[in-house]
């Protein structure tokens, strides 16, 4: 997909991708559901074999993960102070809570593992199949027309922000924190939409050239078949362990 | 013999390893002089001027601008002051709503206050033959209307050298005669991307060719 | 602002995916085919948006332009941030599928309302007014944001309360930059395409602005 490197030939690329984005949000509704640790330590050790199968490339899939935004972090680090419990240290009048602690840790387990299955799941998907897949899960074909034109836009944005924001850079612009700043950022994205909203208009335009009469054919897709299905139902045997883990 | 404001030396750059661009390009530009960089589409002359300004980096060799070796990026924040780029598309350059606040971007940039920057608007269009188009909008400008913009955007930050980008590229006969006049009679050392004979003719001192990522 | 999978409980999940649901579908209904490429270009934007980070005193934020969709989309703000939020998701590893719903919400919610509350006064403004309007427009929007994202952390769990209150005050200044900026561009697109904010998801206004 955007920005990410299509992965080489995996052994995911046999299954159906409806199986695949049904399987990351069920393998993510189940991690987020279970209460102790063992579930979720293992769901990342299950994920990252996801990651190892679908030839992501390993470093940069992790470096990803890094990428969280700051207010998780600061929520993550205020649930210790936040939460009562017995005390595990103090920093001067807060004392941290052995199960605000826990409570943190566990949450940044669960999203690490939900995320991966993700990347290994759904990410790497062509944008097209992905496409496919939603319309067969029943997603608005208008929906899924508005995904895969929005990922045909982003590279081309993408491109014109990075050819204007290096012209201002050899106009020897700088961006500090005043308003010459914000008011060039303001309009450089201002001119970004005018652009892009004439090229949007021009591709319409081309569209109805070639017969677009505003209807999307709704894709077909492959049939479910036999290998589908028992991966399918391996993949409901290791979320009933990971329930069953979590439960005793 | 007065020092070259431009001294480049055993220049390697490629976008991807396996396909280098530049390979061992040397170049000088000196003070006064108009240069003609000639090559084929795709030889990679775009990239020399990015690289004589840091907007790349290079993968070996050295650039020097100013009397002092460039490497680092507040090094070349300097040079970007000091030598202007007309880029090869004015699409890429220009972005401000008004011709004015576009040709004032610059200044605003190098420090001067608004109305220290109004005066040179209006005293850079005034030169380019563009008094009065002030509050014209930009992005509604005709092609070549938007090249001497462009070319306003750079000259309002009085730089000492001019590397221009294909800057006839698309205009039309009188444009181009009009922007060849002004050129000419411009003091600064200037770096001529074209693809047209009779322009370079007009203007350039000397000619180098960018060919297989060496200049001769 | 995107919540990741883990952190809310399971009826604020819930809600979130089912007010997700019920707004997208209320955008796509009166979604025009002829205006796809223009929300498409718009959730792109919102997408691309996230990836410039812009200077706020000693740290940067990045931008979030909901804002600007809102009054640009009306309702259907809903499935264009739907769509940049799962492809967030996915290409970045901003937030997660548990919550998307919640985090749909959470942007396109605010944005829809600045879209009734500002583009009225906006179409009418005068030029001096008009920044004003974009300004109001860019802050209002990251605030009911920062609220709403803060109203869900809290249901989740009361230990979540001084955490929603922190992000709040950090949020500040993002709020007052991202109005700045929403006010620039909103000067800049009436000045250089008049037409670009009169199209609603109703009316293919755009037909008519290409005759003049
Ligand atoms: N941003 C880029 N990424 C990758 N390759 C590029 C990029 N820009 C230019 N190139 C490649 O580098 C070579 C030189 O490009 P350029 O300097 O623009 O050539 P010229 O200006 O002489 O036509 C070309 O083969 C071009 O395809
Ligand atoms: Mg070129």
């Amino acid at each position: 997909m955007i920005g990410a490197s299509v992965p080489a030939d995996s052994l995911l690329d046999v299954l159906d991708a409806r199986l695949r984005l049904l399987a990351a949000l069920s393998f993510a509704l189940v991690v987020v559901s279970s209460r102790g640790f063992l579930a979720p330590a293992l769901a990342n050790a299950a994920a990252l074999v996801l990651v190892v199968v679908a030839r992501l490339p390993l470093d940069r899939t992790l470096h990803r993960l890094l990428h969280v935004d700051g207010f998780i972090l600061l929520a993550l680090a205020t649930l210790p102070f936040s939460t009562p419990g017995d005390i595990a240290f103090s920093l001067g009048p807060l004392a941290a809570s052995r199960q605000g602690l826990a409570q943190a840790g566990l949450i940044a387990l669960q999203a690490n593992a939900a995320i991966l299955a993700l990347f290994a799941l759904v990410a790497s998907l062509e944008t097209v199949s992905l496409g496919r897949a939603l319309a067969g899960l029943q997603v608005s074909p208008k929906l899924v027309q508005l995904l895969l034109m929005t990922v045909r836009y982003i590279s081309v944005i993408e491109r014109e922000y990075r050819s204007l924001r290096l012209a201002m850079k050899a106009r020897a612009f700088r961006a500090r924190s005043d308003r010459h700043t914000w008011r060039s950022f303001g309009y450089l994205f201002g001119m970004l939409l005018v652009r892009s909203f004439d090229r949007a208009e021009r591709i319409l335009i081309a569209m109805k050239c070639r017969g677009f009469d505003g209807r999307f054919p709704v894709a077909e897709h492959a049939r479910f078949n036999r290998r589908d299905l028992w991966c399918g139902l391996g993949w409901l045997a290791v979320l009933g362990l990971l329930i069953g883990i979590d439960r005793i | 013999m007065t020092p070259p404001l431009f001294h480049l030396a055993g220049i390697r750059f490629g976008y991807d390893p396996s396909h280098p661009v530049l390979r061992g390009a040397e170049f000088s530009l000196a003070p006064g002089e108009r240069v003609a960089l000639t090559g084929r589409n795709g030889c990679g002359k775009t990239t020399l001027l990015h690289l004589m300004l840091g907007l790349l980096r290079p993968q070996a060799g050295s650039v020097e601008a100013f009397g002092a070796p460039r490497r680092t990026e507040a090094a070349f924040r300097a040079v970007r002051a000091r030598a202007g780029l007309l880029f090869q598309d004015s699409d890429d350059q220009l972005f401000c709503p008004t011709v004015a606040e576009d040709v004032a971007f610059g200044p605003l940039n190098l420090g001067k206050s608004r109305s220290e920057a109004a005066d040179i608007v209006t005293d850079t269009l005034t030169m380019l033959g563009l008094a009065g188009f002030e509050r014209r909008i930009t992005y509604q400008l005709s092609g070549g209307e938007k090249r001497l913009v462009a070319l306003a955007t750079v000259l309002a930050m009085a730089p000492e050298a001019l590397l221009l980008d294909e800057p006839c590229n698309g205009l039309d006969a009188g444009t181009e005669d009009r922007l060849i006049t002004i050129l000419a009679g411009l003091p600064q050392a200037m770096v001529l991307i074209s693809h047209d004979a009779a322009f370079l003719d007009r203007l350039a001192h000397r000619r180098v060719e960018l060919r297989d990522g060496r200049l001769i | 602002m995107h919540i990741v999978d883990g952190v809310l409980s399971a009826p604020v999940l819930a809600g979130g995916t089912v007010l997700a649901v019920a707004g997208i579908a209320r955008g796509l209904k009166t979604l025009e085919p002829d205006h796809l490429p223009r929300v498409a270009v718009l959730s792109s934007a919102f997408f691309v948006a996230s990836l410039v980070h812009v200077p706020v005193g000693p740290t940067s934020t990045h931008m979030l332009l909901s804002g600007l969709v809102g009054l640009a989309l009306g309702w259907a703000a809903f499935p264009a941030i739907a769509v940049a939020l799962f492809l967030q998701a996915m290409v970045f590893g901003f937030g997660g599928l548990t919550a998307l719903g919640v985090n749909i919400v959470n942007m396109a919610a605010p944005a829809v309302l600045v879209h009734y509350l500002c583009r009225p006064g906006l179409c009418r403004a005068e030029p001096a007014a008009l920044f004003g309007w974009g300004l109001a427009a860019g802050t209002l929007a990251i605030a009911l944001s920062v609220l709403m994202v803060g109203l869900a952390l809290a249901a989740s769990g009361r230990a979540f309360i001084p955490a929603a209150e922190l992000i709040f005050v950090t949020h500040l200044p993002v709020m007052a930059i991202e109005g700045l900026l929403v006010g620039a561009a909103v000067v800049l697109a009436r000045q250089v395409k008049p037409g670009l904010f009169d199209f609603t998801p109703v009316a293919p206004a755009w037909v008519e602005a290409g005759d003049d």
